[in-house]
C-alpha cells in the first residue's frame, strides 16, 4: 500500500505542475492547489511506512520523468540529447542525495524499514 | 528574469522544508504559517519562471536545486556529513542546472 502511495505521490505532482503552468481559470487554479495538497499527503502517507530516502528518490524520478514526456507528448517540448542528458544528471544527483542523506532522528522513530 | 523567478523558487523550497522540520518540532500556527507562506512563494515562482522556461527544465532544476540547498543547509548548520558521495551528487545537480541554463 505504502508503494502506491509513492506512485500516487508522483502521478499527482504531474499534474500541479503543469496546473502551474498552464492554468487560466479559477477552476483550473484551485485543482492545482488540491493537487499541490495531495501530493504532500500521499508523501507523508508513504514515509510513514517506507524510508523517507527512498520514498524521495522514487517519488522525483516519477515526477521529473513524467514531467519531461507529457511536456514532450502534449505540449510540444523540443527535447534534445543534450537537454535529457543534463535532465537525467540534475535527478542523478537528486536520487543520490536523497539516498545517502541519514534519517534525521525524529524521523527515524516512526520510518520502519519495509518488510 | 524568468531565471531569477527560477532559483527564487528553488529558496522557497528550501525554507518550506526548514520551516516544516520546525513545525514538526514544534507544532504552533506561525510556524504552520511559515510553511505556507514559504512553499506558497515557491509555487508562485516556479509558476512564473515557467512561462519562459519550458516546464521539464524549470521542473528539474526547481527539484535539484531544491535539494541541493536542503542538504548545503543539512551540512552547514546541522552538522550533516559531506562526504564525497554527497559533494559528487551535488556536483551533479550543479553541472546539470548550469548546462541547461547555458543552453537557453
Amino acid at each position: 500500500m505504502a508503494w502506491i502511495y509513492v506512485m500516487l505521490a508522483g502521478v499527482v505532482e504531474i499534474f500541479w505542475v503543469i496546473g502551474l503552468r498552464y492554468s487560466v481559470s479559477v477552476v483550473q487554479w484551485l485543482g492545482t492547489v488540491v493537487a499541490i495538497i495531495l501530493s504532500f499527503y500521499f508523501i507523508i502517507k508513504a514515509t510513514e511506512k517506507l524510508p523517507a530516502g527512498t520514498v524521495y528518490a522514487v517519488f522525483t524520478g516519477i515526477g521529473s520523468t513524467g514531467i519531461v514526456l507529457m511536456d514532450y507528448l502534449f505540449f510540444d517540448a523540443e527535447l534534445s540529447l543534450a537537454k535529457l542528458l543534463l535532465i537525467g544528471l540534475i535527478v542523478t544527483g537528486v536520487i543520490g542525495l536523497k539516498m545517502t542523506s541519514a534519517p534525521r532522528p525524529e524521523e527515524v522513530s516512526h520510518t520502519k524499514e519495509p518488510s | 528574469m524568468a531565471w531569477v523567478f527560477l532559483v527564487l523558487a528553488s529558496f522557497g523550497e528550501i525554507f518550506g522544508v526548514i520551516s516544516l522540520n520546525l513545525y514538526v518540532r514544534q507544532k504552533t500556527f506561525p510556524r504552520l504559517a511559515l510553511v505556507g507562506i514559504t512553499f506558497g512563494l515557491g509555487f508562485l515562482f516556479l509558476s512564473q519562471a515557467m512561462q519562459e522556461i519550458p516546464m521539464s527544465t524549470a521542473y528539474a532544476i526547481w527539484t535539484g536545486l531544491g535539494a541541493a540547498g536542503a542538504v548545503l543547509t543539512g551540512i552547514l548548520f546541522f552538522g550533516e556529513s559531506a562526504g564525497w558521495k554527497r559533494l559528487l551528487f551535488l556536483g551533479c545537480i550543479i553541472a546539470g542546472a548550469v548546462g541547461l541554463k547555458w543552453m537557453d
